[in-house]
């Protein structure tokens, strides 16, 4: 096939470090996407192996090829972990401005407006990324910029802002899970809701015995970011006489979306309403562990649930 | 490309479980090797029964099959040279059983290493084979590799850990090999000949593994050495002393750059270093060991060595070895680490000699090359640092690794210790086993009479291993 790189300027001067990409697949235990699919097609390598393909003109650019790239969190584990230094993200926001151009935007993970938006604008402002725009008849994404942070959707109060492809973190798939483990487990007490840089991955891929998991007493959810955590959220739990929730954001100034200060807020304010119907508030507890610090989210996690227990159920 | 049958694979796994999007088959159709070439559709089972009638199905119509774990093989075990399905493993990914009493587990064959020994941890044992790739390779992967890792030298490697295993075999049929205990005396042992036969005879659907005691005391120690020959003389002493290292690694200097530059390790950048560990349940036979190797460096004029007991200390240490692999990619940003030659073996004796060589062949074609291993187990790796747009640098390439294996079958040594032949070393292979290639050829028939399961791999792939497949970078011509 043809070399491509004339039509993908953007991307064009990474190739040399697409073969500096030895393809190690360290990358997978990091990805969320791979973590909800099992597919080794939505892990980070093979971003980079499309990007590879679509330059050389192995890949035609077709819209599964660019489905893939446009299905990025931007949550940055995958680059961070990276020992061969390849800037991953980077990579595909160029791949994604060159397919753009072509005329395939994915959708991916790109947020998308419904067509009962208001047009209130609130996204707009709200979108750390610059990437949400009034375009004269709606509201429109621009899905280079888009890193599907999920701000959009916390803000729409018309419930608009939607990320279709949300590979298991929309807030009904993550109520749903929370609800299943709450019902089924006679152990469960807590949901962790965990954005992606406070939780490092335990179990990579693998399932445990039954008999190892039947005593469990909390879930955690990757929900990606804190900004995408809501009121009804971290209630929904307690619908399922769960005795507690606890949400694990990044460190003030080191959210690149800014939600962690979203999130601040959304606590702040279920305290007082737990206040207000006289339940104990230290029952939703806010947490910010600096990026895969391991030792301390179990730490939070342990002292947590060391109050829980000694609060017991609400009643 | 023969016509794939699609509504049947779906019928069988679900339509959830199959992909044949070119986007898709062009990212399966690569690993960690070099190889590229493209599958016809990827099929993901969750149970036994579907790998047997996708078994059955594949026999009946001569489609080859590929199983693939992790896919982080390095010398294209899972590239499908000549098309086929690829037999997803990964979402058969249970651990079935932790059986203390009996000191085994049972696990599906897309288990990760690392999920295993987080579950085992926490009753005192672990899965000692612990390949570098265990936090992605999967325990199918690792059996139809043979993979080992830092603790090999002590614990051996995955064949030393299988007991068993159920096998779906190439006609679909199911069967039972090895048993649950430790030793077993008659026939063929075939469960052992499954290990390292790079899923060209069977698809492993369980595996029943033994587990080991996770050792009350660890130390690690740093020895450096201005001169590698002394490094390799120092790996050759303590072999031969009887010392009982539970790792036992050598890096030289360009492994050391790389290193310290990705992982920031603090490493001196001298000519070599050897990190040694011992491990066991009483301080004092720790120590003894420990002290041992480093008398045994000391005479081999090893510098500035220094042992600890400190987990934080250790950690950091061995996370810098098993990200070797991808940090050797930072050494010089104009050229990539290539997954060449990467594993051979050499009596102990020869290791120094090896080391030497390694560095001699480098100069010689005007490539980089590195020299680090676990040597303790007589596994040396390399890389190839090189502009890989460059054909000429391939070409150098070929040449250094010809001649770096004709060295090795010279002193008595293997083309590879723990990462398997694939497509990349056939070519030494072969040379290796030219008086048994017939043998091994009559068992790949008694298993596989269509040759339908991972063809063109081990004895049969092509000779040339750079024009074998499409290469995965960019070479200008």
């Amino acid at each position: 096939m043809e070399n491509k790189i004339k039509e993908f300027k953007h991307l064009e001067k990474w190739q040399g470090t697409l073969a500096n990409c030895i393809r190690c697949g360290y990358c997978f235990e990091h990805c969320p996407m791979f973590h909800h699919t099992g597919w080794e097609s939505d892990a980070p390598r093979a971003k980079i192996i499309t990007a590879f393909g679509l330059l050389e003109g192995e890949i035609e650019p077709s819209e599964a090829a660019a489905d893939k790239m446009f299905s990025c969190f931007y949550c940055k584990r995958c680059e961070a972990a990276c020992s061969s230094g390849v800037p991953l993200t980077e990579i595909f926001t160029d791949a994604k401005k060159d397919l753009v151009e072509m005329g395939l935007k994915g959708p991916g993970t790109t947020s998308i407006t419904e067509l009962y938006c208001a047009r209130c604008l609130l996204c707009v402002g709200a979108c750390p990324h610059e990437a949400r725009f009034y375009d004269g008849k709606g509201i429109a994404t621009d899905p280079a910029k888009c890193q599907a942070c999920g701000i959009c959707i916390e803000v729409c109060p018309a419930g608009a802002a939607k990320i279709e492809n949300h590979f298991g973190t929309a807030k009904d798939d993550l109520i749903e899970r929370a609800s299943t483990f709450l019902t089924t487990h006679e152990s469960s007490k807590a949901i962790i809701f965990a954005c992606n840089w406070s939780y490092y991955p335990e179990l990579q891929a693998s399932v445990l015995p039954e008999s190892e998991t039947r005593e469990k007493a909390y879930e955690i959810l990757v929900n990606m970011c804190g900004g995408r955590l809501e009121a009804h959220l971290l209630m929904a739990p307690f619908l399922h006489n769960a005795w507690g929730v606890m949400a694990a954001v990044c460190p003030d100034g080191e959210c690149q979306h800014d939600g962690n200060l979203r999130a601040k807020k959304i606590v702040e304010s279920l305290h007082n309403t737990f206040k207000s119907i006289d339940i104990n508030p230290e029952r939703v507890r806010l947490v910010q562990i600096p990026a895969g610090d391991k030792t301390l989210f179990q730490a939070e996690i342990d002292t947590f649930m060391d109050k829980l227990n000694k609060m017991g159920p609400i009643r | 490309m023969k016509k794939i049958d699609t509504t049947k694979l779906k019928n069988i796994v679900g339509g959830h479980n199959i992909k044949t999007d070119p986007a898709d088959l062009y990212i399966y159709g690569s690993d960690s090797s070099v190889h590229h070439a493209m599958p016809w559709a990827i099929v993901r089972p969750e149970t036994t029964l579907q790998v047997q009638k996708i078994m059955k199905y594949a026999n009946d119509q001569i489609i080859p099959v590929v199983a693939r774990g992790g896919g982080s093989g390095m010398c294209g075990q899972t590239v499908p040279i000549q098309g086929g399905i690829i037999l997803d493993m990964k979402k058969m990914n249970r651990i079935l059983e932790i059986n203390l009493e009996d000191v085994y587990c049972r696990v599906e064959p897309g288990v990760v290493d690392d999920d295993l020994n987080l579950a085992l941890k926490q009753y005192g044992v672990f899965y000692p084979p612990t390949p570098a790739s265990s936090r992605i390779a999967t325990i199918g992967g690792e059996i139809a590799n043979n993979a080992s890792g830092v603790r090999s030298v002590k614990y051996g490697a995955t064949r030393d850990a299988v007991l068993g295993m159920k096998v779906v075999m190439a006609n679909g049929d199911l069967v039972s090999l090895g048993a649950h205990t430790r030793v077993e005396a008659s026939g063929y042992q075939l469960h052992k000949l499954l290990v390292g036969s790079e899923g060209t005879l069977g698809i492993v659907v369980e595996a029943t593994l033994s587990f080991v005691p996770i050792p009350e005391f660890r130390c690690m120690g740093v020895a450096n050495f201005d001169v590698l020959k002394d490094a390799g003389e120092a790996i050759g002493s303590i072999m031969a002393s009887g010392a009982t290292p539970s790792m036992l690694e050598l890096m030289d200097s360009v492994a050391i750059k790389a290193v310290n530059k990705t992982m920031d390790l603090g490493l001196k950048e001298v000519a070599a270093v050897l990190i040694f560990e011992a491990d066991g349940m009483v301080k004092e036979a720790v120590d003894y060991e420990i002290n041992k190797m480093k008398k045994i460096c000391e005479k081999h004029n090893g510098q500035d060595i220094h042992a600890s007991y400190d987990p934080k200390e250790r950690a950091k240490i061995f996370l810098g070895r098993k990200k070797l692999f991808p940090a050797l990619s930072k050494y010089d940003d104009n050229l990539a680490s290539t997954a060449l030659a990467d594993d051979m073996a050499v009596p102990y004796s020869k290791m120094a000699e090896m080391a030497g060589k390694i560095h001699e062949i480098a100069a010689k074609n005007n490539i980089i090359m590195t020299a680090y291993g676990h040597c303790g187990s007589g596994c040396m790796h390399t890389k190839i640092l090189m502009d890989t747009k460059r054909k000429d640098q391939w070409d150098s390439a070929k040449k250094a690794i010809t001649q770096v294996y004709d060295y090795v079958r010279s002193v008595g040594g293997t083309t590879s210790a723990e990462h398997g032949i694939g497509i990349s070393k056939a070519e030494s292979f072969k040379i290796e086993k030219s008086d048994s290639l017939n043998l091994s050829a009559g068992i790949k028939k008694a298993f596989d009479p269509n040759n339908i399961l991972n063809p063109g791999k081990l004895a049969q792939a092509p000779e040339d291993w750079v024009t074998a497949t499409n290469l995965r970078y960019s070479v200008n011509s």
